[in-house]
């Protein structure tokens, strides 16, 4: 890991990330407050990397931006701000809308806030945030844009609802399966007879949104990204929260239903009924693969690298569901000393008691020289136990490791160029399900 | 003193009097006569939607290079743009050395410290990390908004660092605030190479003109041919395949060119320019610092322009008998094979939208092939693009809108809802407003499509051909998909956010 850059940095910057929030919102409608690049890199790094899903309802080249100038830099630029705002509010049609501030207007001091009361004293539903690039990355920007919607949009003092949670920790176009893995989550907390806020699927509302205060649970498929903006919403609305691992597969996805059912006090007998309705659906699919699964041989080492919900979710399922050997796993976002101890912590105690090693390291093209410290090359001796047969699972950028230690490849944490994704999702048995369809047709794809 | 001394080249409204913002028509843009580059002052918007900046462009071209490192120096977001861009470098791989291979892009991600201490000295150690780790031919240092706004000399850094490190270290200014025409990319990128791969060989000036790079001879027979990434290798293939028949050999230059080899390019008897938007910058560096002349009108790009733009080059050789006979022969193969097409095509309305010279020449290939124009949209106005205009003019019977806007799709949707044209042609992401409304759509430019050339018209039309015989996927996005914009805005005006008044009040 490099102290000086990142290599192809496997995001854009916390107003990208925050953009993307914010049009995934019911009718949201971001407004940049920023050069005027801002918004067609977001746009053209979603191409690139979000498995061909780009743009929202307004998103891309459609958000409205201020594109301030060298002029606003040297005179400031509120007036041109408030001139866009007030327009945007005429020519869009929203039921949301978002000032985030990028890295100009932050640094010659904007005063976006007062600008944002201004008009949400006017009743225009409009919050605000500080999203300058340099503050991180996309995952930063998330927290940062719902720490905003929390704040700002979610109404204060609401009395709460027994079984409705809230359900976040899964950053939209980020995560290039976010649609997916959201549904896949609320699907699994459905079943067990809660009311689930996700914010950001078909089936969510703005007017559920406003009323998100009311959840007696706030749950976050994540271990980092919305961990902030939990905080922050059990501090203005009295909800506390559970941060859980992305639940891919089944043995999470157990493991999942059991801490929120026993954080909410559902009845043991009621999470039992809906694991074990789920395991015997789950296994009556996986049945018919177990002849080909032996026959082929298809247990693999395997070399992970993701962001922080995947590196850990991935390596999981790959050591508990499939019953493979992740050897090493790579999480490609930086991260503080104490997100770090989380992740780790993830990893030390496998159900399948495997030990794998999670490296934090930015650059993906060094995770061939992790793999190799802890696996050397044959050194031309007649026996060696060589990693192989090997599977890389990744980014897209991962290609080119696969392809030095001759292992197939599948790409799902961004960027993820080579797949088209829609509802596609990992979370949940059925999640489990697809993800091993996945993994298993790149490795019998010449057969 | 010429622009090639100073730190960074200028902006484009400043070098060229370019605009972004006017709503006019056809008929007014081809009687700009007399007035230089843009018709009225530049205007304002008092709405905008946001669009890209230059570094976006830059970075299309410096990613492909082969043995070059991008290093940006902004904050971490920057560049995001190259997870896309990445798929041409990595086609444009394969199709001329035969695999694909990533670019490398880093990025020394900018933070607040950064912000507030200043970036040097990360700049500083990240070159020399980068030069030890990859050991590139060159870095070229990109810089962003960040270091433009607090003030790191990116120069500054690059000078005192070039001593340590193996790599030639270039460059490029991609500040996105200080300029708003983003064509202003290619200046930059230009700028970088002349400056530090070009600058060792610069001669005095002689009496027969100026001498290529130092200590190499001039080839009287090789033509530069630019291409700052809007050409697919397909692309290139053609105007090679035209060239050739006209006996040149062929310098494609920059992209995919190994910074090692550019000297080349000092060598040509001349540099050949399919896009005034794109080269003129470098082109006339070439010409004023190596004796190297240029061609820059006229875009390939359809029946007429390609032979014009072919004539131009044999002209200088003295070849026009043999371009006459090579432009007979396509044109009747090509109208023959096009007749197929024809049918559907004829008479249905077609709106535009790219960039300037783009969106023009892609206009009169269209007229060519049986549609009728019924408005065009342009990134930027500058005064390369009048003489277009004025064939656009001529050749169209009815008068129609033209929009001066980068990208500002609110414009758009409103123009189509009342033009609602038959096709719609626009650039990459920029499909996307017409394909909401129903419209049948298709790309105006795409590295791994063919468009330029005899070629080009032909896989242009067999792709339009497919695209109108059954375009009932955008028929039902527009009946259950809604654009983000208001009712009341469809009423209005599609220019009232434009100010022409010359800039709004500081």
């Amino acid at each position: 890991m490099s102290d000086n850059f990142i290599e192809r940095p496997r995001y854009v910057c916390a107003l990208g990330g925050a953009a993307a929030t914010i049009s995934a919102l019911p009718g949201g409608i971001p407004i940049l407050h920023s050069a005027s690049g801002c918004a067609g890199n977001f746009a053209w790094a979603q191409n690139g990397g979000s498995g061909l899903q780009v743009g929202a309802y307004c998103g891309t080249l459609s958000i409205p931006s201020s594109n301030v100038q060298e002029r606003e830099v040297v005179f400031g630029g509120d007036a041109r701000l408030r001139e866009q705002v007030e327009s945007t509010i005429k020519v869009m049609d929203g039921q949301i809308f978002a000032v985030l501030s990028g890295c100009v207007t932050e640094v010659i001091g904007d005063d976006i806030k007062t600008v944002v009361a201004d008009f949400r004293s006017q009743d225009v539903p409009i919050i605000g945030a500080e999203t300058g690039g340099f503050k991180g990355n996309s995952y930063r920007g998330y927290d940062l844009a719902l720490q905003a919607l929390f704040r700002d949009f979610v109404e204060r003092g609401a009395a709460k609802v027994k079984n409705s949670v809230n359900l976040w920790g899964v950053a939209p176009s980020a995560d290039p399966f976010w649609r997916g893995n959201l549904e896949g989550a609320r699907r699994l907390l459905e079943a067990l007879g809660l009311t689930v806020n996700s914010f950001f699927t078909p089936e969510d509302t703005i007017e559920n949104i406003r009323t998100a205060g009311s959840a007696s649970l706030n749950i976050v498929v994540s271990h980092v990204y919305g961990v902030e903006a939990a905080r922050l919403f059990e501090e203005i609305h009295g909800t506390p929260f559970l941060s859980l691992s992305l639940p891919v597969g089944a043995s999470a996805s157990e493991a999942f239903l059991r801490s929120v059912g026993k954080a909410l006090k559902v009845s043991r007998q009621k999470v039992n009924t809906v694991i074990n309705r789920e395991k015997q659906a789950y296994f009556r699919f996986i049945e018919p693969l177990t002849d080909c699964l032996n026959d082929l041989d298809l247990q693999r080492y395997a070399v992970v690298v993701g962001d922080a919900n995947y590196a850990t979710a991935l390596t999981k399922f790959l050591a508990d569901d499939l019953g493979w050997l992740p050897e090493l796993a790579v999480c490609t976002d930086p991260l503080d000393d104490e997100e770090k101890d989380r992740l780790t912590s993830q990893l030390n105690v496998l159900e399948s008691r495997y030990k794998t090693t999670l490296v934090f390291e930015t650059d993906g093209s060094r995770a061939l020289e992790h793999l190799q410290r802890k696996w050397p090359a044959a050194n031309g001796q007649k026996y060696h136990n060589a990693f192989g047969p090997a599977f890389v699972i990744g980014s897209s950028l991962e290609r080119e490791l696969a392809q030095t230690i001759g292992a197939p490849h599948l790409s799902v944490s961004f960027p993820v160029a080579n797949r088209a994704v829609l509802d596609r999702g990992y979370t949940g048995f059925r999640g489990g399900l697809r993800l091993t369809e996945d993994i298993l047709s790149a490795v019998v794809a010449g057969r | 003193m010429s622009y090639i001394d100073l730190k960074s080249p200028p902006k484009r409204e400043d070098r060229l009097k370019a605009c972004i913002a006017h709503g006019g028509t056809i008929c007014e843009m081809a009687g700009a006569k007399g007035k230089k580059s843009c018709l009225h002052d530049d205007g304002e918007r008092s709405f905008t939607q946001g669009s890209i900046c230059l570094i976006l462009p830059a970075l299309a071209m410096l990613n492909t290079l082969p043995d070059n490192v991008v290093l940006l120096h902004s904050a971490i977001g920057c560049g995001g743009c190259t997870h896309s861009q990445n798929s041409n470098v990595r086609f444009g791989g394969t199709v001329r050395w035969g695999r694909p291979k990533d670019g490398i892009w880093l990025s020394t991600a900018m933070d607040e410290t950064d912000v507030i201490t200043g970036g040097e000295e990360k700049l500083e150690k990240a070159i020399i990390e980068a030069d030890r780790r990859y050991r590139p031919f060159s870095i070229t240092v990109v810089a962003g908004c960040v270091p433009g706004i607090i003030g790191d000399d990116i120069d500054g850094v690059v000078q005192r660092v070039q001593p340590q490190v193996t790599a030639k270290l270039l460059p490029v200014h991609c500040e996105g605030f200080k300029t708003k025409i983003w064509a202003t990319a290619y200046d930059a990128v230009y700028h970088g190479i002349g400056r530090t791969l070009l600058r060792e060989g610069e001669q005095a000036p002689t009496e027969d003109g100026l001498a290529p790079f130092k200590g190499l001879e001039r080839l009287p027979r090789t033509v530069n041919l630019m291409n700052v990434s809007s050409m697919g290798r397909v692309d290139e293939v053609e105007l090679e395949r035209l060239l050739t028949t006209l006996g040149l050999d062929v310098n494609v230059f920059p992209v995919f060119a190994h910074p090692e080899n550019m000297v080349k390019a000092t060598q040509a008897a001349l540099s050949v320019s399919t896009c005034p938007t794109h080269d003129d910058y470098f082109l006339g560096y070439l010409e004023e610092r190596f004796g190297v002349p240029s061609l820059i009108r006229h875009m390939p790009i359809g029946i007429e322009n390609t032979g014009l733009w072919l004539r131009d080059v044999a002209a200088r050789f003295g070849d026009e008998e043999k371009a006459e006979r090579i432009i007979e022969h396509e044109e009747r193969e090509l109208r023959e094979a096009l007749a197929v097409f024809r049918p559907l095509f004829e008479g249905k309305r077609v709106f535009i939208s790219a960039g300037e010279f783009r969106a023009l020449a892609t206009a009169r290939l269209l007229e060519e092939l049986g549609f009728t124009v019924t408005g065009i949209r342009s990134f930027h106005h500058d005064e390369f693009a009048e003489v277009e205009y004025r064939k656009l003019a001529n050749s169209s019977k009815e008068d129609y809108v033209v929009d001066i806007a980068n990208v500002q799709p609110f414009e758009e949707a409103n123009l189509l809802k009342r033009l609602k044209p038959d096709l719609f042609l626009g650039h990459a992401n920029g499909n996307g407003t017409a394909a909401k409304l129903g419209i049948p759509t298709h790309v105006i430019y795409n590295t791994g499509l063919a468009y330029i050339g005899y070629r080009g018209v032909y896989e242009v039309a067999r792709r339009l051909y497919r695209q109108l015989k059954n375009p009932i996927y955008n028929r039902k996005l527009g009946e259950n998909l809604r654009l983000p914009y208001s009712d009341a805005w469809y009423t209005a005006d599609p220019f009232s956010h434009i100010d022409q008044r010359g800039g709004r009040a500081a």
